[in-house]
């Protein structure tokens, strides 16, 4: 099969990484050593050296307190690139007629020489099934179009709390039933990578808003890899916490024991300052862990102060079953070179399997469905949401639903019903559940050989829209590397690490590192230090690459 | 075994084949426990007035996912505990059992589409006949 990589324009820099013998333990039985060079040389001409990510948080707080730069100067330029883009994009529902006030605001707050919050100044796009007080909330669904909640999600109190601007509310999949953002109720949302291409889903609004650089962090949710998977497709940087970690009150309930709010950033950094933000153990929230936040951000020191291998010692375990048949060439080709990339900065890369991996996809699916038609009972019309008069409450029940869901969400209800009727639980909905138990032993034991795994977050890149919209099964087969780490409840962060090309556009691909339940801090660090070692071409997008600072 | 019929690959790219999926993800295998699934009672029980067209187009799309749900039955799950959630969360996390008012109560309350003081109104419930 020819390789996808052709005319490499966006490929890493410094091939002499690969020609120089790469160092092993005894241990290592790792063949991605045998990679060759050769597979993945670089027109030196076409390629511009490139500076790793930067905090795009700390940047804008440095720039406040040295009162370089005022807040509202700040909010202009991002809403500025925002309504240059949108019109091709289309992240956003709703954009929030406050960020010039909010941001006036902040430059109050530093006149008056008071403490800043460390998200002060900051752009934050909030995924619309995240209630936000005064904007609408809409779950991406016609149910709940204009419902304006009575209170704030926790997850976006805290991060308001912390003196950010929440500068609009992101597209997304109906209900977070969705790996495209193409099940929304309102608009599509084009990938800026190629907008004739997906952002991934359920959260591409989110993903696709910090990858145009409309706001410099978002927040979106996760059950299946609706964080991992769009940030993968858009070579932005996606976490998802530990089950747990960050409450999930206020965050529109579709699977409730996978539900996780989730971070979008363009550095690791600010992805582990964005995540402490949101942590915490919540009374309204009975899933919330009671533990103790640590500090994200103490581990992740700056660049120069790393030594040759950084990493030394770190066991990294690559997930077998996410490798091979199924997975596009050059995703797997990228993904081998981000392991070489681990070893090279002082990683033992082993392979792994895990043993129920393949399960764990119907599994997921029949949770989900099931938990999903509990929840999503609750949309009636009748105490909120968009209602259908009816003569007798059992049609105004039915019409109402059948008027404010779509396909999706309507067929993920009944088979949910249907694996949940009398009669079939033990052969669904428990099973799944002892599938689960199966999948999170699995971990458990790999994780207790290896410091973290590590697998593509998606088999493909970002595809054509349209192309999976048909086949619901297609559709999910793309969920295959994210929906284990949610039975789990594990943390998993995603980053771009490489590109395969598509035509004339380079695609991202994103590499997801996994870890044991809140060890988000070991992720985060190691996530760091990859980012920042690694030889690679700036992951922003053409489009938005003549508008960027 | 699930037949050629199941799966549609026209759209997908040659590196998701028929072949390489089916085989790696998405295997299927048919139970002769259950019965297949009656959409429109499956939507009478949801609450969700379905179209005949609906309806029609849901069906096989439905039985499809719910087939390839059924190769679970083919696995060994003997004496597997059921995990309920991700095992991650902590033992007590329970809350006084007091009474809170939520704070914004008119809000909530001027969402309600037909609300009569002190009452939600809804029309006449009607017994299934």
């Amino acid at each position: 099969m020819p390789s996808p990589i052709q005319t490499p324009k966006f490929l890493i820099q410094q091939r002499w990484l690969f020609s120089k013998p790469v160092r092993h333990g005894v241990n290592s039985r790792f063949f991605f050593r045998h990679f060759r060079a050769s597979q993945l040389i670089s027109d030196p001409v076409t390629l511009a050296p490139s500076s790793p990510p930067f905090s795009q948080i700390l940047t804008i707080r440095e720039a406040l307190i040295s009162r370089q730069r005022k807040a509202v100067e700040i909010a202009e330029e991002y809403f500025t690139r925002l309504n240059q883009t949108e019109p091709l994009l289309k992240s956003f529902l709703h954009v929030s007629e406050n960020v010039m006030r909010d941001a006036e605001e902040i430059d109050k707050k530093i006149a008056r020489n008071e403490e800043l919050g460390i998200l002060a100044g900051v752009l934050v796009g909030v995924k619309d099934n995240l209630c936000t007080l005064n904007m609408p909330s809409t779950g991406g669904s016609r149910i709940l179009e204009n419902y304006r909640p009575p209170f704030d999600a926790t997850a976006v109190r805290m991060v308001r709390e912390r003196d950010a601007i929440l500068i609009g509310k992101t597209n997304m999949d109906e209900f977070g039933m969705g790996s495209s953002t193409e099940a929304s109720s309102f608009q599509i949302t084009a990938n800026p990578w190629d907008v004739s291409r997906v952002p991934g889903g359920s959260s591409g609004g989110s993903s696709a808003a910090v990858a145009a650089r409309q706001c410099a962090v978002s927040l979106g949710s996760d059950s299946g890899g609706s964080v991992r998977q769009p940030a993968s497709f858009c070579g932005v940087v996606g976490l998802k916490p530990t089950y747990g970690r960050v409450s999930r009150y206020g965050l529109m309930a579709y699977a409730s024991s996978m539900d996780a709010v989730g971070c979008f950033a363009s550095s690791v950094m600010d992805a582990a300052i964005l995540l402490r933000a949101i942590s915490g153990h919540d009374t309204q929230d009975a899933t919330s862990c009671k533990c103790e936040v640590p500090d994200y951000t103490t581990e992740l020191v700056p660049k120069d102060l790393l030594g040759s291998e950084p990493l030394k010692g770190l066991r990294v375990g690559v997930i077998r079953e996410t490798l091979g048949d199924g997975v596009d060439t050059g995703v797997t080709s990228t993904i081998q070179a981000a392991a070489s990339h681990l070893e090279e900065i002082g990683c033992t890369v082993t392979e792994v399997s895990l043993s129920s991996f393949s399960l764990g996809l119907p599994s997921y699916y029949i949770l989900a469905s099931s938990e999903a038609s509990s929840n999503l009972s609750r949309y009636d019309g009748v105490r909120y949401g968009n209602q259908v008069l009816a003569d007798e409450l059992r049609s105004l029940y039915g019409v109402s639903r059948a008027n404010g869901f779509g396909p999706e969400v309507k067929r993920r209800i009944l088979m949910g019903t249907y694996a949940l009727s009398a009669g079939y639980y033990d052969q669904y909905y428990k099973r799944a559940q002892q599938v689960r138990t199966l999948v999170q032993k699995s971990f458990k034991k790999a994780l207790g050989e290896h410091d973290i795994l590590i697998s593509p977050a998606a088999p493909t890149t970002a595809y054509k829209i349209g192309e999976k919209v048909d086949d619901p099964l297609a559709m999910y087969a793309g969920d295959i590397m994210t929906v284990n780490v949610n039975l789990a409840g594990l943390p998993a962060l995603v980053l771009p690490c490489g590109f395969v090309q598509s035509g004339d556009v380079g695609l991202p691909v994103g590499l997801q590192l996994i870890g044991s339940a809140f060890d988000e801090a070991k992720l985060l660090r190691v996530g760091h230090i990859f980012e920042q070692t690694l030889q690679s071409p700036r992951f922003v997008p053409p489009l938005v690459d003549g508008l960027t600072m | 075994m699930a037949s050629s019929s199941f799966f549609s690959f026209s759209r997908i790219p040659a590196y998701l084949s028929r072949t390489t999926l089916k085989r790696r993800f998405l295997s299927s295998r048919c139970s002769p426990f259950v019965r297949p699934p009656d959409v429109a009672q499956l939507a009478e029980s949801a609450r969700i007035s379905l179209t005949a067209n609906e309806i029609e187009e849901f069906g096989p799309k439905i039985k499809q996912v719910i087939d390839w749900f059924g190769q679970l039955q083919a696995v060994n799950l003997e004496s597997i505990e059921p995990a309920l959630r991700a095992d991650t969360g902590g033992s007590d996390n329970t809350r006084a059992d007091e009474p809170e008012i939520f704070g914004n109560r008119e809000a909530m309350i001027a969402a309600v589409s037909s609300y009569s003081e002190p009452f939600i109104k809804v029309p006449k419930v009607l017994n299934k006949e």
